[in-house]
């Protein structure tokens, strides 16, 4: 921090040190981090190619995300504006975990990590929530009013396709407009959520160690930055699917 | 103690930092959380109002909303990922290949994206697909009768 300074530019190529002033973990981490990054580039894209195909038959998220625990009421997006505030929480308490790490201050470094841990499964807890709401859709008679979607059912008694009326949505039926949505929906949220899930193992590894001392022997908490620098990630890509999924 | 490999100052002389530092530190990571929640909850409340007032789906909120999650992104890649304190070599190193890249794929896929869905350029299997979703939804979305009725008259025609 303070004490990075900048390095002669030819001098640091030189050879003896690195001219990227920082250690092999770090930067790996750094390195998987781009790679990660365009991985989700590239799903985000992709959905972007098929959004602007299919631009007339394409649901609106303020229809699709109406629900909130407890609350009969229609409140669009409230719940989502709920999680994206406990994923930036998180990421704000990891990084006072990392700065309190840099004053060798255990106690700080234990308290935030075990907040960021606690917002963590806050948040896949609570997109478990919203799939199974996505997945089993609007009630037959509820507030909303909403009929669901048909579909058309091969009925083996008399041989012939009937119209079935479907709530909720899978791989294939979507009731709130084209199943490539709820597709997306389910890779892209997915691919995130089980980022963030496997970042909370990550963290309580991390914390575990913390309360244990290895890195208060060791004289410093780098691992406790280089494992922030991956959930920050998590928060990072989040903030491009709230964007893309539910606002735009 | 130093975890680096080579002849090179240790993490905790290059990153450890005083009481006083520690503040200042915290200071700015406050700061960039409170812009980060008004942000978003700004956010939240135009795309709330979006639907009613006809914005949805305009190239202003759409510019407005890139712009604003680009502003996210960067704060928490700067001040979060501490990327901003780093070497500039590094910070190239990660920015410049992702940029160039990522820009490069957003264009040609995007583009892509608007000729495949012009109505002229749709394929058979597509019409007969994006004909069949329209029947098939009588959400409230776009359960819209004369938009139905539409649909059905079009594919009397055929």
């Amino acid at each position: 921090m303070a004490h990075t300074t900048e390095i002669d530019a030819k001098a640091a190529w030189d050879g003896g040190q690195s001219p990227f002033r920082v250690s092999y973990g770090k930067m790996m981490m750094w390195f998987f981090l781009v790679s990660d990054a365009l991985t989700f580039g590239g799903l985000l894209i992709s959905y972007g190619f098929i959004r602007h195909k299919y631009a007339d038959v394409w649901p609106k998220a303020e229809n699709v995300f109406t629900h909130f625990p407890f609350v009969e009421q229609h409140l669009p997006l409230a719940y989502v504006g709920l999680m994206t505030f406990i994923l930036i929480m998180s990421s704000v308490t990891m990084v006072l975990a990392v700065e309190a790490g840099h004053r060798m201050d255990r106690k700080g470094v234990t308290m935030w990590m075990f907040w960021t841990i606690v917002g963590g499964a806050l948040f896949v807890g609570s997109q478990a929530w919203e799939w199974y709401h996505f997945i089993v859709g609007t009630h037959v008679g509820g507030p909303e009013g909403h009929g669901g979607a048909l579909r058309n059912v091969w009925d083996m008694a008399t041989g012939a396709y009937v119209q079935q009326t479907y709530h909720g949505a899978t791989m294939v039926v979507n009731e709130y407009g084209v199943p490539q949505f709820a597709n997306y929906f389910f890779f892209i949220t997915g691919f995130h959520g089980f980022h963030v899930f496997s970042g909370v193992i990550i963290n309580l590894i991390i914390f575990l160690n913390v309360l244990k001392g290895t890195y208060e022997k060791r004289g410093h908490y780098e691992m406790v930055e280089k494992v922030g620098l991956y959930w920050h990630f998590v928060d990072l890509v989040w903030v491009f699917v709230f964007t893309f999924f539910y606002l735009l | 103690m130093s975890e680096f490999h080579d002849d090179y100052p240790s993490y905790e002389t290059m990153y450890n930092h005083s009481e006083e530092e520690g503040k200042k530190a915290r200071k700015v990571l406050w700061k960039v959380f409170w812009v980060m929640l008004i942000i978003t909850i700004f956010e939240l409340i135009v795309g709330s109002m979006a639907p009613a007032r006809g914005w949805t789906g305009t190239m202003g909120l759409k510019v407005l909303f890139i712009g604003l999650t680009v502003v996210k992104a960067a704060a928490i890649v700067i001040w979060f990922m501490h990327l901003g304190h780093e070497v500039k070599f590094l910070k190239y190193v990660i920015l410049i290949p992702y940029i160039v890249f990522i820009l490069y794929t957003v264009f040609i896929v995007l583009v892509e994206g608007v000729y495949s869905g012009k109505p002229g350029n749709f394929t058979r299997v597509d019409k007969i697909f994006i004909d069949q979703q329209k029947q098939l939804s009588t959400g409230h979305h776009a359960g819209a009768p004369a938009q139905d009725a539409g649909a059905e008259h079009g594919a009397e025609h055929h």
